[in-house]
């Protein structure tokens, strides 16, 4: 027997969730005893200084005023939290002036379908790098609307995958996992991301 | 370039767009809507258990609309409800009768607990023959889920790949686990449920448990079978207490067919058997009797 279509779609996850791996970091508060996941993100982004490396995580997984970063290569940095927003989960850590490395790419454009498949990416447990793939479940928003809009996706997070990336079939970023929440995980969107980051550096 | 994900990723979202047209929540509880699918022009089939009330019933459609409905029929035993929609042109859901689902297939389930259209994905863990649900329903085909339900996802449809539906999610069933009831088991429901407003269902008035007759005994009878039921109950007043079965009697056989387990009675009691007489095999007093009995009409259980 042979799987042309199957076997295709597996190298092509493959090769996906090797080049969400390489944006992926371990942050890992200094102190702190467990570590969770961030995202290599676009210095420029929201005018920021782009000799700087840039990392987004949550700020439940950024507890101090410094961390210790770890690439998918095995190298180490030093960050500081530039920005915190408890409400939102969000925060933002500088590195050390770093060269050439890989930056996520964002999904502007087109909207979340539902259904749609998600990969997500973390370092759950003792392992580094952990791939978990589902759909999304609801695109955004909540009921009441009152609560800050979520990606809600049908897709099993472990402790170890909060402030890691969230991607589409392409492997653009989509959002930064969070929390699971009724059996559900719940992301960041990264357009939310975006804006405050925009706010959180503009000069005051 | 279009990768083979991506089309894969498409073609699911693609599903849970074209199954979503014919996706309404139901507002018939307290706590948050389940959910309901348009069947048929003016028809939404969704879940018993999750209707709390008769009257006062609303749905949301899939373009955020709000419109009453009215309930025209319910059946406990298959866990399925049918409410009437009138004056709505909706998209009414696309069936899949056959093939039935097969064991790795990929499904989805679809739910509206709310204005939005929500979905979980996974494969068909199990596909067996037909079975009876603890209230005595006749399911055509046990269909099991390796799917996440969640809240307010009973009453949702099952869908394939193509965004065809398979059959009605329901976690009222088996203990809270999520099965699917078959699209055959919703037409051939539907029909009665809209036309009588209930499932007419025969019934003895009898409590039995299953006994093994004495091999010495089994031996003197030439009886095939050595497992029996002991009436443990009658009914006064009953079918059977008014036919004269008797407790003690060991029932071996009914219209023919052997039975050693309750649900063996169940499954000779369809709605078409109410008021006509079959043949009961009993042991009574050490000696094989053929008793006629009738078959009543179970009692609908009491509103609260």
């Amino acid at each position: 027997m042979t799987a042309p279509v199957t076997s295709g779609l597996t190298q092509q996850l493959a090769a996906t969730v090797d080049a969400l791996r390489r944006v992926t970091v371990r942050v890992q508060a200094s102190g702190a005893a467990a570590s969770g996941a961030g995202v290599l993100w676009d210095p420029g982004a929201g005018g920021g200084d782009d000799s700087r490396g840039l990392v987004i995580t949550n700020a439940h997984v950024a507890t101090r005023a410094q961390a210790t970063i770890q690439f998918s290569d095995g190298a180490v940095a030093q960050a500081r939290v530039v920005a915190r927003d408890r409400r939102r989960d969000l925060a933002a850590l500088e590195l050390e002036p770093r060269t050439a490395a890989a930056v996520a790419q964002v999904r502007g454009a087109p909207p979340l379908r539902v259904g749609e498949l998600v990969i997500a990416i973390g370092h759950p447990g003792e392992l580094t790098g952990a791939a978990t793939l589902g759909i999304v479940h609801m695109a955004s928003g909540d009921r009441a609307g009152r609560t800050p809009p979520w990606i809600r996706a049908d897709l099993r997070l472990a402790p170890g995958f909060s402030g890691g990336p969230l991607a589409d079939a392409r492997g653009r970023l989509i959002g930064i996992n969070t929390l699971m929440h009724g059996g559900m995980a719940l992301a960041v969107p990264a357009a939310l991301v975006q804006s405050w980051l925009r706010r959180a550096r503009a000069p005051a | 370039m279009t990768t083979l994900l991506e089309s894969l990723s498409n073609e699911l979202a693609t599903a849970v767009e074209v199954g979503g047209r014919a996706v309404v929540a139901i507002h018939a509880r307290r706590r948050i809507p389940a959910s309901g699918v348009h069947w048929r022009q003016g028809v939404i089939v969704a879940t018993n258990h999750t209707i709390n009330r008769d009257e006062n019933i609303t749905v949301t459609l899939p373009d955020g609309t709000t419109a009453p409905v009215t309930l025209a029929g319910r059946d406990p035993s298959t866990d399925l409800a049918v409410l009437r929609l009138a004056g709505q042109s909706l998209p009414t859901a696309q069936l899949r009768l056959d093939p039935p689902p097969s064991v790795g297939e990929l499904v989805i389930a679809l739910g509206r607990p709310g204005p939005k259209l929500t979905a979980s994905w996974g494969v068909m863990s199990s596909v067996a023959g037909a079975w009876r649900t603890w209230r005595g329903g006749e399911i055509d085909s046990l269909l099991r889920l390796d799917v996440s339900i969640y809240d307010g996802f009973s009453g949702g449809p099952l869908i394939d790949a193509a965004g065809r539906v398979l059959g009605i999610n329901s976690s009222g069933l088996a203990r809270g686990a999520a099965v699917t009831i078959p699209v055959a088991t919703v037409e051939r429901t539907l029909g009665e449920l809209l036309e009588r407003g209930t499932i007419r269902r025969a019934y003895l008035g009898i409590g039995t448990q299953p006994v093994r007759v004495p091999q010495s005994l089994a031996r003197r009878l030439e009886l095939k079978n050595t497992v029996g039921l002991l009436i443990a109950s009658v009914e006064p007043g009953g079918p059977a207490d008014r036919d004269g079965v008797l407790l003690g009697d060991v029932l071996l056989a009914l219209d023919g067919a052997d039975v050693s387990d309750p649900t063996d009675v169940l499954a000779q009691l369809g709605g078409d058997r109410v008021g006509r007489p079959i043949a009961a095999l009993v042991i009574r007093g050490g000696q094989v009797q053929t008793l006629q009995v009738t078959p009543g009409e179970r009692p609908e259980p009491r509103a609260a």
